[in-house]
């Protein structure tokens, strides 16, 4: 083990003073209660290498950390001695408006980029919560995903190519920067969700979306989420122009002021061109009308999905889980999952097929877990605690059991980084 | 002799019948639609995922390599045995297993063709949307392994975004589900990393699949314009207008030439290419999109329009496009299929360069690509009778190769790296990004038990058959179009 002197000093000697942390920084960089005996940001790809490179030599743990917001994901690290800033890599590195593709560096926050590209009436589809601080980086390394997943699909989707420096320090590539290739294993994947636990990306290629030329946002509200699924899924049949649907049980809905007590509600937003949204508008008022829902505009279509990043806020949620079932058995998933202490606030993506549900607080938070996952396993769901107590935390998987697959991921982990150097632990089986 | 132990234990699992190794009956597998060879020691065509688990694990005691193969359609060799050994093929391994028209997902096997998939489902108002263009013969476990596309990806992506689950056998001979029906299954996204991983790791023995919503309305233009160049700006105007069209296919003037003389599709003898623009969605949408899609043709110089909203009106106009590659074996004994990507604004320039790398080494070349994706597929057409033209087409190849990796770049957008491109990763990767990849094959403990030869550089041959390479190319049949 080095001392934290040296440490520091080696660290210097690579990032430089500036890119090192001071101690008083360091509780920024803690994960799960743990805090790093030192903290840097380096300011090069070169830079991230050689840290990597010196921690794989000493035998160190790297955590690596975008904006921070979704820090909170993962089993509790195994060992953590350095913390990585990404965000002093935070640049456009290349986009050519023409070839509706962008690269850039993984510690620009999404905001920034999406203003970037704005203004070039484009966009990169994601849309998790926190934009203005989470980081391209972050978000791959999460699979964060926001409304727009059910028009555009997730991260995986639309993410072409990726730079990335090994657990060993090297930078090396994945993928590419045009829209189709085929050439070698599909890397992007594995790194996509991974958590940290296979390399550090420090760029990132996307395919891009033109911004819609009109949006408009209604909102539907039910008695049950089974009805509110129902009609869900009678839209989608009729192919309308549905950027996103987004369902709020009754205990969101009102938290956000989007439905009466007692009710849940679907927000609806609509993107394209102005006819087809016109006339997706009509056909969603003839059949709330015939399902007897009441509907009306929203002028602040961003407010369900704020509903999200209050249920995500470390003050208000206790407990947060991110549960999938098959679009066909959601509401029966909601519904049981209602019945666990709570109420809880729910916002589910009716047709992708996955909701998050939080807790303010729980009287057993263990016992309540254990009731999640057989609800979960109940419609062949999955389940993952997203936010999760400290005091029980360590004693869980957040992921749950492990999949069939699980060996196979285990071996991947261990020739990506056979000496646990990155977020180690933090992935599920502890891999 | 082939060896009589492997073929007893081969021919115990799944029957004798299904156990091939004479050699008039090898023969048939020695190929696919590339102009590489090699022949196997044995052929099998187990039934259900156990036998394949069971072959996988003779061939391990037998030290054979195993190579799959669907419909021996692929373009880079990704199918040829390079190192002899045990060919498994999928062909009866073609059941629809399960459709969830709620859900909308299916589950299949691996030797089900694709477009029987969409054939399946349509009752449900569903399809399933990676379309190669040999889709009425090629299997969903040859899309999967090349991670297949088609015309109609540009926008709504390749068989990786399609697919959400997969039943593999791993080299241990182990049965594996990966994915899964549901969204964001826990841990890493194996599945995601199997799709395009051309049958090296793993052999794919079930695919979930997603499907999509017939859209309720299309329209296709067809823009006739008197120059490539015209023709290829009008693509980036397009996507530029802020619309991503269903697809967005180029025909230059040979391809054309070969189609009128097939099919007959009307196109003017003197125009320098067409551009095939499909857009779907809500009627209003698409008649929205195809005012503007218009617009920007006439304003890049398009001579002529036609449009096609009726089924009829629309299969007359793809008419051309799907007749093009087997309309061009008139023009030629043989043409050599390519495949790379560049950056949408890089194509006018890219393609100005194709031209002149075939006129440099003297052959005739058609053009016919997916234009909206940047992805070129030049068909040089040439004659293997002549000495050492099979020779100088494929460093034509290589010179047009390295045009695309120049331009910003890839060496195949949809046909895979197989044997064909192994030599050329090395262009776009470093020897530290390979060995990242080396070390996926390694974590899947594949070695070189599957499909040895290929996606990884090296200087050996295709087995001792190099020696015998000569021109192969697909005999495809009337309606097939790449
Ligand atoms: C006329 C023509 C047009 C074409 N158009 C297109 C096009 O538009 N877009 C496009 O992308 N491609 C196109 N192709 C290429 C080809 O059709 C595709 O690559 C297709 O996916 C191959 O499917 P296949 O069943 O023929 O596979 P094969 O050629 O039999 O095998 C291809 C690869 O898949 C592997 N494989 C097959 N089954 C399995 C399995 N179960 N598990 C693991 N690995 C497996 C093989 O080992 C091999 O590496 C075209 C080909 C032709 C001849």
């Amino acid at each position: 083990m080095v001392k934290q002197a040296s440490l520091l000093s080696q660290l210097e000697a690579i990032v430089g003073a500036d890119g090192v942390r001071r101690s008083d920084e360091l509780s920024a960089f803690a994960v799960d209660g743990l805090t790093p005996q030192a903290a840097v940001a380096p300011s090069s790809y070169e830079q991230v290498a050689e840290v990597l490179r010196y921690a794989h030599t000493e035998g160190l743990a790297v955590i690596p950390h975008g904006g921070g917001t979704h820090m909170h994901i993962g089993n509790v690290p195994g060992r953590y001695d350095i913390g990585l800033s990404l965000l002093r890599l935070d640049q456009v590195v290349e986009h050519e408006p023409a070839d509706l593709t962008v690269t850039c560096q993984a510690g620009i926050t999404l905001d920034r980029l999406q203003r970037h590209l704005g203004q070039h009436g484009q966009l990169v589809p994601l849309g998790p919560a926190w934009g203005e601080e989470a980081t391209i980086g972050g978000i791959l390394a999460a699979n964060a995903s926001g409304p727009s997943r059910h028009a555009h699909g997730a991260p995986r989707d639309f993410t072409i190519g990726m730079k990335v420096v090994t657990a060993d320090g090297r930078i090396t590539k994945a993928g590419g920067r045009v829209v189709k290739n085929v050439a070698g294993y599909d890397l992007c994947k594995l790194y996509i969700g991974s958590l940290g636990t296979l390399g550090v990306i420090v760029e990132a290629s996307f395919k891009l979306a033109p911004t819609a030329k009109v949006e408009r946002t209604a909102v539907a509200t039910f008695e049950t989420p089974g009805q509110a699924c129902a009609f869900a899924a009678d839209l989608q049949r009729r192919g309308l122009t549905l950027r996103a649907v987004q369902l709020l049980n009754a205990t969101a809905a009102s938290a956000v002021e989007l439905a009466q007590q007692g009710l849940c509600a679907l927000v609806l937003d609509l993107a394209g061109t102005p006819q087809a949204v016109e006339r997706s508008r009509r056909e969603i008022g003839d059949l709330a009308q015939d399902a007897a829902a009441d509907l009306r505009d929203e002028e602040n279509a961003a407010k369900a999905w704020e509903s999200r990043m209050r249920l995500g806020s470390t003050e208000e949620a206790y407990l947060l889980c991110k549960a999938t079932a098959l679009p066909t058995h959601l509401s029966a998933l909601i519904e049981s999952l209602e019945t666990v202490d709570g109420p809880p606030h729910i916002l589910a993506l009716p047709a992708v097929g996955v909701l998050y549900a939080s807790w303010p607080r729980l009287e057993d938070a263990e016992a309540a877990v254990g009731r999640l996952r057989t609800a979960v396993t109940a419609v062949d769901g999955s389940l993952v605690l997203e936010r999760c107590p400290l005091d029980i935390k360590p004693r869980l998987d957040i992921f749950g059991d492990p999949p069939p697959s699980f060996d196979l991921m285990r071996r991947v982990k261990e020739q990506f980084d056979p000496k646990g150097v990155l977020s180690p632990g933090r992935q599920v089986g502890r891999l | 002799m082939p060896n009589s132990s492997l073929i007893r234990d081969l021919s115990r699992v799944v029957g004798r019948r299904w156990v091939l190794h004479e050699p008039e009956d090898l023969l048939v597998y020695e190929y696919d639609a590339t102009i590489e060879r090699g022949l196997p020691e044995a052929v099998v065509l187990p039934y259900n995922a156990n036998q394949v688990s069971q072959v996988v694990r003779i061939a391990r005691r037998h030290n054979a390599p195993v190579t799959a193969r669907g419909a021996g359609t692929g373009l880079s060799g990704g199918a040829i045995p390079c190192d002899g050994g045990i060919v498994i093929v999928t062909s009866r391994m073609n059941r629809i297993l399960e459709v969830d028209a709620g859900n909308r997902i299916a589950v299949v096997e691996p030797g089900v063709i694709n477009q029987d998939i969409t054939d399946a489902v349509a009752p449900h108002g569903l399809y399933f949307a990676p379309d190669p263009s040999s889709q009425k013969v090629c299997t969903i476990g040859g899309n999967v392994a090349e991670n297949a596309g088609g015309p109609h990806c540009l926008r709504y992506g390749t068989t990786t975004n399609h697919v959400l689950g997969l039943e593999i056998v791993t080299p241990e001979g182990d049965l594996v589900w990966l994915g899964g029906k549901t969204a964001d299954p826990p841990g890493y996204d194996l599945t995601g990393l199997v799709v395009g991983s051309e049958g090296t790791i793993c052999i794919v023995t079930k695919v979930i699949v997603r499907l999509m919503d017939c859209p309720q309305s299309t329209v296709t233009l067809l823009a006739i314009f008197d120059e490539v160049d015209q023709a290829s700006h009008a693509v980036s105007a397009i996507i530029g207008q802020g619309i991503v069209p269903a697809a967005l296919e180029m025909m230059d003037r040979n391809t054309m030439r070969a189609v009128e003389e097939a099919v007959q599709a009307g196109y003017p003898p003197d125009a320098g290419a067409v551009l095939l623009i499909e857009v779907d969605g809500l009627e209003e949408e698409t008649r929205e999109q195809a005012d503007s899609v218009r617009a920007v043709c006439e304003e890049l110089g398009a001579r002529e329009l036609r449009i096609g909203f009726s089924a009829e009106d629309r299969e007359r106009l793809w008419a051309g496009r799907k007749g093009a590659l087997g309309a061009l074996g008139r023009l030629a004994p043989s043409y050599y299929i390519l495949d790379g990507v560049v950056p949408r604004s890089k194509l006018p320039a890219v393609l100005r360069g194709v031209y002149e790398a075939c006129d440099s080494f003297g052959f005739q070349v058609a053009n016919v690509f997916h234009a909206g994706d940047g992805n070129l597929h030049p068909n040089v057409m040439f004659d293997e009778r002549v000495p050492g033209a099979t020779q100088r087409v494929l460093d034509l190849g290589e010179v047009i190769m390295r045009l695309c990796v120049e331009a910003g770049g890839t060496i195949t957008g949809e046909h895979g790296v197989g044997y064909e491109k192994r030599n050329y990763m090395s262009w776009i990767f470093s020897e530290d990004d390979l060995e990242v990849m080396a070390g996926v094959k390694l974590a899947f403990g594949a070695t070189d038990l599957f499909n040895p030869g290929k996606i990884f550089p090296s200087s050996k041959g295709c087995g001792e058959v190099s020696s015998r390479m000569k021109a192969a190319i697909a005999k495809v049949g009337p309606d097939a179009y790449v």
